[in-house]
């Protein structure tokens, strides 16, 4: 386990020595053992760790959607309690759209649920956001229709519109084919530039966790602890790429390090 | 079929096409097919009829029509028909009422869950028209007794449908109806309906077929008292007149009935949501 777990000044999630279980019908599995970790205001905190490093379960905890075992999560100081639209969240799943809501629809009933907007702000609204995830032209369509990589798209925008203090994304590409991806995950920090939202990001991929990543949370498994924590510099530009792949270098010794695994 | 293109090939270009001539295009038709079946069977029936020849056993088609035709100018037959959808619409509203309560305790409470499953797979097995002579005894000779029975044929196969899509409701989509602050019936209905409607669906046709059926028996049992009856008398009373070819022209209405619900009013239903929606399986 890291020892250098910093405490950012303005912490606006706080995760401490968080444990959390969860039961099957047989067993109580320990999914992550005194998780610790901060995310400050605007940060682009990526949760990276193979399959069974309890970092969906992590994310879930955010949410409200699990108690926490031990530990502790808040929130701008408050501990969290039960879900609520202060933290939107973006699932992997491609089924997270309501099937019987078009895409527009979708963000409208968003809107409407958690904020106090009548119904011809809320379509506008919706209709600004559908344009800045250029779906603009599919707003009358049903998810069915949509590609996976639309209706991540709807889900983003749909998050963007509850205007919710935090982010959480589960693996939200993770679906998606390799071209979509890298798309989206452009997309994902440009809209990050424009509106600065505080994104809490869970992967499995090296790759992934470092272009989005203002800072990385590595998770080992059985059960999640945190083993280590990078901050990826910005600042430099792209021509300094050969940092980014000693740091790629670096993370995947850490993860093989004490673990027989293939991510 | 083997291949079946997903669009209609509107944007192919005309040199990789041409349209489809006139029989190739009707038997492509499923309703072309089916009435062609149709016309088939009707013929079947009154070559068949002609050579009986004789019209107490089985009356011909052209009898029958002329019969029905006759009864629905003396206005005898809409009356009946009226009379039927009457108690079915209370005692359908009244079970699918029933049933939708008895799932939302279901799913509220863990005893609420075994009470349902317990009474669904007690009475689901069990026809409805079993229980005419207890609801006779009940309720005496008259509608409350149908509308009992009716009821118990509606609720359970409704109760378990909305149960299974309630519980087949994907943990994704839960989970984004709470992150909303959804509990309680907003929830319920804005969430859990919206996406079990499919079973819904599937359990609110099940229970009219049911219904439908049930009624008709049960009006067969029971007409005795009563001076107007439904379908199901007016098809025992023209069997004691003899009017053979009057109870194929009722029995012709109940199917009639039955067929356009199905296929009308739920069909109009289905496309305007689990089609819409991508929902149907």
């Amino acid at each position: 386990m890291a020892d250098n777990v910093p405490s950012c000044a303005g912490a606006f999630l706080e995760v401490r020595n968080l444990t959390l279980q969860y039961k099957t019908d047989r067993y109580l599995v320990t999914a992550t053992r005194d998780v610790s970790f901060d995310v400050g205001e605007s940060d682009r905190l990526v949760l990276l760790g193979p399959s069974g490093c309890g970092k969906s379960t992590l994310l879930k905890a955010i949410g409200g959607f699990l108690k926490p075992a031990g530990g502790s999560i808040a929130l701008n100081g408050r501990p969290i309690k039960a879900p609520g639209a202060d933290r939107g969240i973006v699932f992997q799943e491609f089924d997270q759209l309501l099937p019987w809501k078009t895409a527009r629809e979708n963000i409208v009933f968003a809107i409407r649920q958690t904020r106090n907007a009548s119904r011809e702000e809320a379509v506008e609204e919706a209709q600004a956001l559908l344009e800045k995830v250029s779906l603009a032209r599919v707003g009358d369509s049903y998810p069915h229709a949509l590609s996976g990589g639309m209706k991540q798209r709807v889900a983003i925008a749909r998050c963007l519109a509850i205007k919710s203090k935090i982010i959480l994304m589960d693996e939200p590409f993770a679906s998606l084919d390799a071209l979509t991806r890298q798309k989206m995950q452009e997309e994902l920090l440009y809209l990050w530039t424009e509106t600065k939202f505080t994104l809490v990001f869970v992967t499995h991929s090296i790759d992934e966790a470092i272009t989005l990543g203002t800072r990385i949370i590595v998770l080992s498994p059985h059960p999640g602890r945190v083993v280590d924590e990078f901050s990826v510099d910005w600042t430099r530009g792209p021509e300094e790429y050969g940092e980014s792949a000693s740091l790629k270098e670096r993370i995947t010794q850490i993860l093989f390090r004490d673990i027989d695994y293939v991510i | 079929m083997s291949y079946k293109a997903e669009a209609d090939g509107a944007d192919i270009p005309d040199e990789m096409k041409r349209t489809l001539s006139l029989h190739e295009k009707l038997y492509n038709s499923a309703a072309a097919r089916k009435l062609f079946l149709l016309i088939f069977l009707a013929i079947a029936w009154q070559l068949y009829s002609m050579r009986v020849d004789n019209p107490l056993m089985f009356p011909s088609l052209v009898d029958t029509m002329a019969g029905f035709v006759e009864v629905v100018r003396s206005g005898e037959l809409p009356l009946r028909a009226l009379a039927s959808l009457r108690v079915i619409v209370v005692a359908y509203a009244g079970g699918v009422i029933l049933a939708g309560l008895l799932t939302v305790f279901a799913i509220t409470t863990r005893p609420g869950t075994d009470l349902l499953e317990i009474l669904t797979s007690m009475f689901n097995p069990l026809p409805a028209i079993a229980l005419l002579p207890l609801a006779l005894l009940w309720f005496g000779l008259g509608y409350p007794s149908i509308i009992f029975v009716i009821v118990h044929a509606v609720s359970w196969p409704v109760a378990l449908n909305i149960y299974t899509g309630f519980m087949g409701v994907s943990s994704t989509l839960r989970m984004v109806g709470r992150n909303y602050g959804l509990s309680g019936f907003a929830f319920v209905f804005r969430i859990l309906v919206p996406a079990a409607f499919p079973h819904i669906l599937t359990g609110l046709k099940i229970g009219w077929a049911f219904s439908w059926r049930t009624l008709i028996a049960a009006e067969l049992v029971f007409g005795v008292s009563s001076g107007s009856g439904g379908l199901g008398w007016f098809i025992y009373e023209k069997k004691n007149q003899l009017d053979i070819n009057l109870v194929f022209a009722g029995l012709l209405t109940v199917i009639i009935i039955g067929v356009l619900v199905e296929g009308v009013v739920f069909k109009f239903i289905e496309e305007r949501t689990v089609v819409r929606w991508g929902m149907k399986f």
